[in-house]
């Protein structure tokens, strides 16, 4: 085939898709409202594929094409009125089509696919004579040639089999015309047809890769303007800072211009939702609306291609898990149809698509359940997570809440998938869900992903960018012990925000380096990744800026920890932190944070993590002890008490055991009686045990909790709420450290 | 001889384009539809206008008969192209004031043919 040729036939298969696209959605319209308007599109963009199959003698496309274009005229001239198995017929003649045209882009045929039913059903549905199609022909009535017969072209009327025809076709005859001529001045002053004509004419079609090459040259445009700006600030000619002044702002025109040419609205991946809608509420059994709400909002292509699985996937579930059968929304009380809304809007640089469903909702209880089957979560975290962090445990690998595996949604990669393509792309996903009244999946996308606002730290010398997506705020903690302000649970950094712990790591430990010192106070910049908060220790938070991402090359690609490279405004380059990676780094994420679980239970120390406390009183005061702290607990005589130089001891498993009266050393009045027998917490450290004397154990209890530190007295770890109570949190290290400081001292020599 | 062809597809149009030019007409202009026919009348009156049937915004039978109510496209010769085989069509075609018809299979030749028809090859 000539190089003209080529030309013509990419233009046919182009032109194919953009009318494919647009005969599923008015396809699925008519069958709800069959209006001339969207017949006579229909029609035409049919016909047209027909016509051009035909002159590059793609003869089954054109044979398909041909009794979908006929049983169309029926309907467009009104002597067949749309219903569901006209509508599905032809929808599968566009599904036809499609695979054709997909065979001829890749291979330039039409492929090994037979049409042959779908031609006939198509004929029979024309015709009239298939059981299900509701037409008032009786018998094989060819209302085609019958037409064909009035007219006065001569030649034809030989070909006309009007044997059977009635005396209803004079009838016939006359209304389609006036109907079709109703259909051609809708046409006419339809203003969206109007528009469309319009916008054509002023617009013209340009390459995308000229566009992905215009935008990285405006990418470089915007790295040199950076260098200019810098090299500006040391330079005092007044005419040169001038001419930057103005370099700036159309460099800035012009990559917001240059953006706006990738910009497509939403509605280019919607528009096959009424089709799938329709499609899988029919398979499910089930009756599905399909609203939506700002189809014109726009984003990059590239990012658009990229929602384009995570949302059908999101908009497949809706109407397969989310909404009920007829039956069971009418025994609710709710309209037998469900409905699935898609929202969209912007939203601080951001755009956000809601897929919100009104059905059964998701049930935490069967969450909490799944995941503690399928091993996601200990029974102890599913039951201290809060219903919403449940219901977002479906998006971790693995999860599948559908009850028996269907062919239409349970196709075994489920909510991860969607999430991993969404995260892909720097956007994020969440759902809430009320169970019995339905589903929202909130989608997070930025605008685009080549030029990205960042906020620029310093570590080592060494210059980071972070995206500002999931920069939530930056702290930075004065003093003269900046250092004390950092505290450790578990061995884990936290920092104590607002009352709330957030788990902290130092980017040089990220690194694999030990952090350095901090005299002069320390910078947390509070990043969020996977809906969790973690601070991020860095040495300078430099500025925001602007920056343009570039991938990385191969070998640093494996490193979680880089999302991609830039280069700064000095030339030199900056890596793009990976806040995702880093946040698994740590096992910050919700999938991390469940494996660690897994394999050492309260290893992992997010803020309000379950933790098991040993419940006692102390005179008046309820007092509690992480029970990984206690070894044992014993019961002694006060026979047993011996007074030594190094105290009070009891004879214990062959061992001297020294006794702490937790009374003396907090100076809290005892309410034990006298010869009661003692109660003691043994604290086991390093093949020393210790005694502690208390009034009186009476629980264990499992708890979720943040210890408050505000007013925590020595010996202390702070307050928190247990079983509704204000309690404090014993520190028994520190405690005994003060209380027997000699024995602590041996134990270090 | 100035050619005008006007039809919504942009791959028909590549294909009449292609064939006319293989005829020897170089000298081309596109329009989409119809009403964009008409705007294009005001700067250009072409000798011949190759016009689909089934356009939007105006289709082909409005547009003709539309300048076969001007005088000043009288000498405007009309081939409707079209793959649209309703007799119908031809009838309202003819009746609308088109000069010819060309149907199915579209080639070069019966484009040729048409226009050698017409006076015009």
């Amino acid at each position: 085939m000539s190089d003209e040729m080529d030309d013509v036939l990419n233009e046919f298969i182009v032109e194919s898709y953009e009318s494919l696209d647009d005969l599923d959605r008015e396809l699925v319209t008519l069958e709800q409202n069959a209006n001339p308007d969207s017949l006579a599109g229909v029609f035409r963009a049919v016909h047209t594929i027909k016509g051009t199959s035909g002159f590059f003698g793609f003869n089954k496309l054109e044979a398909v094409t041909h009794v979908g274009e006929n049983l169309l005229s029926k309907l467009r001239d009104g002597e067949t009125e749309v219903d569901r198995p006209i509508t599905t017929a032809l929808l599968s003649m566009v599904d036809a089509v499609r695979d054709m045209i997909d065979s001829i882009q890749s291979d330039g045929v039409e492929g090994t696919g037979n049409y042959d039913a779908l031609i006939s059903e198509l004929e029979q549905l024309e015709s009239g004579e298939a059981p299900t199609a509701d037409t008032d022909a009786s018998g094989s009535i060819d209302v085609d040639t019958a037409v064909d017969a009035t007219g006065d072209i001569s030649d034809v009327v030989a070909e006309a089999d009007i044997a059977e025809s009635t005396e209803t076709t004079d009838v016939e005859i006359l209304e389609p015309e006036s109907l079709a001529a109703d259909a051609a001045e809708t046409v006419d002053t339809s203003p969206t047809a109007a528009a469309t004509g319009h916008v054509a004419s002023e617009s013209i079609r340009v390459d995308v890769g000229l566009l992905d090459d215009l935008m990285n040259l405006v990418g470089e445009l915007v790295l040199a303007r950076n260098q200019i700006i810098q090299y500006t600030g040391t330079n005092p000619d007044a005419t040169f800072s001038a001419t930057t002044q103005r370099l700036n702002l159309i460099t800035t025109e012009l990559q917001e211009g240059v953006m706006r040419t990738r910009m497509q609205p939403i509605e280019n991946v919607w528009n096959k939702f009424p089709r799938i809608v329709r499609d899988l509420s029919i398979a499910c059994g089930k009756q599905a609306d399909l609203a939506m709400e700002g189809k014109h909002t726009e984003l990059d292509k590239t990012l658009l291609e990229a929602i384009k699985d995570p949302l059908t996937h999101l908009v497949r579930n809706s109407v397969d898990h989310g909404l009920e059968t007829p039956e069971a929304r009418l025994a609710k009380g709710k309209p037998a149809g469900g409905t699935v809304a898609l929202r969209a809007f912007h939203e601080g640089g951001q755009v956000i698509i809601e897929i919100s469903d009104d059905g059964a909702g998701i049930d935490p209880a069967l969450i909490r359940r799944k995941a503690v089957e399928k091993g996601l979560l200990t029974k102890e975290e599913a039951a201290g997570r809060n219903d919403r962090e449940i219901i977002n445990v479906i998006f971790q690998p693995g999860f599948s809440t559908a009850a028996e595996v269907t062919n239409i949604s349970g196709r075994g990669v489920g909510m991860d998938v969607v999430r991993t393509n969404i995260e892909s792309i720097g956007g994020s996903v969440d759902i809430a869900s009320t169970h019995g009244l339905g589903t929202t999946v909130r989608v997070k996308i930025p605008l685009t992903l080549a030029i990205i606002p960042a906020l620029v730290v310093a570590c080592d010398e060494e210059r980071f960018a972070i995206p500002q997506v999931s920069l939530l705020e930056l702290v930075r903690i004065d003093g003269h012990d900046p250092q004390s302000s950092i505290e450790y649970v578990h061995g884990a950094p936290v920092y104590r925000l607002r009352g709330r712990l957030l788990p902290v790591v130092h980017l040089h430990e990220v690194f694999g380096k030990a952090p350095p010192e901090h005299s002069d106070g320390i910078n947390i910049v509070v990043l969020e990744a996977d809906n969790r908060e973690f601070g991020l220790v860095v040495d300078e938070i430099s500025d925001t800026a602007e920056i343009v991402v570039k991938p990385l090359g191969r070998v640093l690609k494996q490193v979680s920890a880089f999302a991609g490279a830039t280069i700064m405004g000095d030339g030199r380059v900056a890596l793009i932190l990976d806040v995702m990676g880093i946040a698994e780094h740590i096992g910050m994420t919700s999938t991390g944070a469940g494996k660690q679980h897994g394999v050492e239970d309260g290893e992992a120390n997010a803020a309000g993590d379950l933790r098991r406390l040993l419940m006692f009183r102390l005179g008046d005061r309820r007092l509690a002890l992480l029970l990984e702290m206690v070894a044992r607990l014993e019961e002694f005589s006060t026979e047993q008490i011996e007074v030594t130089s190094n105290g009070r001891v009891v004879q214990y498993r062959d061992e001297i055991l020294n006794l702490v009266f937790l009374s003396e050393e907090l100076g809290i009045p005892s309410t034990r009686p006298e010869d009661a027998p003692v109660q003691v917490v043994v604290y086991t450290d390093g093949g020393r045990s210790v005694g502690v004397v208390v009034d009186d154990i009476f629980d264990i209890v499992e708890q979720r909790f943040d210890i408050q530190h505000g007013s925590s007295a020595a010996g202390m770890l702070g307050s928190a709420v247990i079983q509704d109570r204000v309690t404090d949190i014993l520190d028994i290290e520190g405690l005994l450290r003060l209380a027997l400081p000699a024995l602590f001292a041996e134990e270090a020599a | 001889m100035q050619v005008l062809i006007v039809d919504d597809s942009r791959a028909m149009r590549m294909i009449l384009k292609k064939m006319m030019g293989e005829l020897g007409h170089k000298d081309i202009d596109e329009a989409e539809h119809g009403q964009a026919a008409l705007d294009h009348l005001e700067e250009k009156m072409p000798d011949v206008a190759l016009v689909d049937w089934n356009m939007p915004v105006m289709g082909g039978e409005e547009f003709i008969s539309t300048i076969r109510g001007r005088r000043d496209c009288d000498q405007i010769k009309v081939l409707v192209v079209t793959s649209e085989s309703n007799p119908r069509v031809v009838y309202q075609a003819l009746k609308a004031g088109a000069d010819e018809y060309a149907m199915k299979p579209l080639t070069t030749e019966v484009i040729g043919d048409k226009l050698g028809m017409l006076g015009l090859a």
